[in-house]
């Protein structure tokens, strides 16, 4: 006798019919993390069974089956590739993240919450941590965490933090922050001590407190330093590549911005971006690690793009400049006495002007 | 291992997970195009998506019946979408009230017809079984993909009357055959 799946065999179904709908990928992942919760459970059981039977006819020890399958629910994360998940934009920087991060499974829970860390990753100047929460509650669909991962010895720090629902009592989270005055570069580890204490619904901007902290130690993955004294000149601003440094799943991209008086004397800000391709056609997508410098017109920056492609020969950096006047956005400055407005000078430039710089071209090294 | 659109099905069938990741990741959008024609009546995003998570699952836990290529995959998945959603309906259409614009999706069948589809899942399929192949599909057609005998005459080559001629036939066979059967024997 056929059941209903096997009669729908020979269902005469013109697939022509339907329309498909466009799907993001969050909502892929939320169906593949139901599914996988799904099939675990009955997996689990039928594995256990069979690993028992095993244990049986050979006589292995208890002990020996504990490790055989030390998957308990708590390890399993709900949602694979975090690093991934959260890259909404599909820049791809974080495809080989997950790959080459450390699996730290550190949980902590208070007041009903369960905060885990996930993994961590440190390519040298960056680091990247995803953590995942479990609530018995729903905490709504935006919260913030209050209190960020410090990094021993860094006084400054850029960098982004973002949380995203996974479902009603689930969340992920990646945080990843560039230290801006730790050694430079090279540096083989760094301490991170993490004290939350709370987290923020800015919707009804309640406080849910607990305490979760975390200590560890992040090794840097491996890199690869290519230093370089090129730079290119045009409209009064320099753009200097200083270094670039290849780690398994990206590199990174160190320069300098300097502006002459006359283009600082004329704009608010400056603003060179890089654009990056390879001898191959790859253009890399990249993310901004801030930088610091003198004044804001002259700084040492950083980028981090997604990983370079082994067979290209050739970096073919773009710098892409961007002058504005912020003559609109005031700035305030808190003092003893109260705020205070920080007034801007005039200046000449009106709007924002963009200009393409000369391409400069890097030889890799092999 | 990873899962391509060579190898997927035998992976599926093998109960490998990352085979339904695979599924998920190309079918998701048909699978979605599906279900949400057919329960946006119900203004239940909770029961579309549950839905969906119920098609895949079926999908893994059955995969061992599908036989065929990856076109005939394709056809077989949206068949199980389309029936799971009608049953997804049916289910959360008894339990809620709709304002007479919506009443045309089973303008089709008739009371009676519904009444089958009431009747204990099971009984059904294994009655159908037994019919002769087109007549099956027909049915199959009718009480499980909700298609109009308008739309199954179109796809069989067949007239309307035929159709509901055979439908009608079909029915009596059924009828029969339940009857004979005493309270609480089933038929196999």
């Amino acid at each position: 006798m056929k059941d209903i799946y096997e009669l729908l065999n020979d269902a005469n179904v013109d697939d022509n019919e339907f329309e498909e709908m466009a799907v993001t990928e969050s909502e892929k992942t939320k169906v593949k993390s139901v599914l996988k919760k799904a099939i675990t459970k009955k997996k689990r059981v039928s594995w256990k069974m069979k690993s028992l039977a095993v244990a049986m006819t050979v006589g292995l020890s208890v002990t020996t089956l504990g490790l055989a399958f030390p998957a308990s629910a708590g390890n399993i994360p709900i949602i694979g590739d975090i690093f991934r998940f959260l890259d909404n934009e599909k820049t791809g920087l974080y495809d080989n993240y997950k790959e080459y991060s450390t699996a730290m499974n550190m949980s902590q829970e208070s007041r009903g919450i369960k905060v885990t860390i996930n993994d961590a990753i440190f390519d040298g100047k960056t680091v990247a941590i995803t953590y995942s929460i479990e609530s018995e509650k729903d905490l709504g669909d935006d919260i913030t965490t209050f209190g960020s991962p410090d990094i021993k010895g860094a006084k400054g720090m850029a960098g982004s933090s973002k949380i995203s629902k996974v479902d009603d009592y689930h969340y992920v989270g990646l945080y990843r922050a560039t230290p801006i005055d730790l050694a430079p570069i090279g540096k083989e580890s760094v301490d991170i001590k993490w004290n939350l204490d709370s987290f923020i619904r800015p919707d009804t901007t309640e406080k849910v407190k607990g305490n979760w902290k975390f200590t560890f130690s992040l090794n840097a993955t491996d890199s690869r330093v290519q230093l370089s004294n090129q730079s290119t000149e045009q409209n009064g601003v320099t753009v200097a590549i200083e270094k670039v440094s290849f780690t398994p799943m990206s590199f990174i991209v160190y320069y300098n911005q300097e502006v002459s008086k006359k283009v600082s004397d004329k704009w608010h800000g400056v603003d060179a971006e890089l654009e990056i391709k390879d001898d191959l056609g790859n253009i890399y997508l990249g993310v901004n690690n801030g930088g610091s410098g003198k004044d804001s017109y002259n700084m040492s920056r950083s980028n981090t793009f997604e990983k370079l492609d082994p067979n290209a020969s050739k970096l073919i950096i773009t710098p892409r400049i961007r002058s504005y006047d912020s003559t609109n956005s005031g700035g305030v400055e808190f003092t003893k006495n109260g705020p205070k407005e920080i007034l801007k000078p005039v200046k000449s430039g009106v709007g924002n002007e963009e200009f393409v710089m000369e391409d400069i071209v890097i030889e890799l090294e092999k | 291992m990873k899962s391509t659109d060579r190898n997927f099905i035998k992976r599926l069938q093998h109960q490998e997970e990352d085979a339904l990741e695979f599924v998920v990741d190309i079918y998701l959008p048909i699978i979605k195009g599906i279900t949400y024609k057919v329960l946006i009546p119900l203004k239940n995003e909770g029961v579309i998506e549950e839905c969906i998570n119920d098609i895949f699952l079926s999908i893994w836990n059955n995969s061992k019946k599908f036989n065929g290529d990856s076109t005939d995959f394709r056809k077989w998945i949206s068949a199980i979408a389309k029936f799971k959603a009608i049953d997804y309906y049916r289910k959360a259409s008894k339990e809620m009230e709709f304002s007479s614009d919506y009443m045309d999706l089973n303008a089709d069948l008739s009371a009676e017809d519904e009444l089958i589809m009431l009747e204990d899942r099971t009984e059904l399929i294994q009655l159908i079984n037994q019919l002769e192949p087109v007549e099956r599909e027909i049915f199959i057609m009718k009480f499980f993909l909700g298609l109009k005998t308008e739309e199954i005459s179109r796809k069989l080559g067949l007239t309307k009357a035929s159709i509901d001629n055979r439908v009608y036939r079909g029915k009596k066979k059924l009828t029969k055959k339940v009857t004979t059967l005493e309270l609480g024997e089933s038929r196999v």
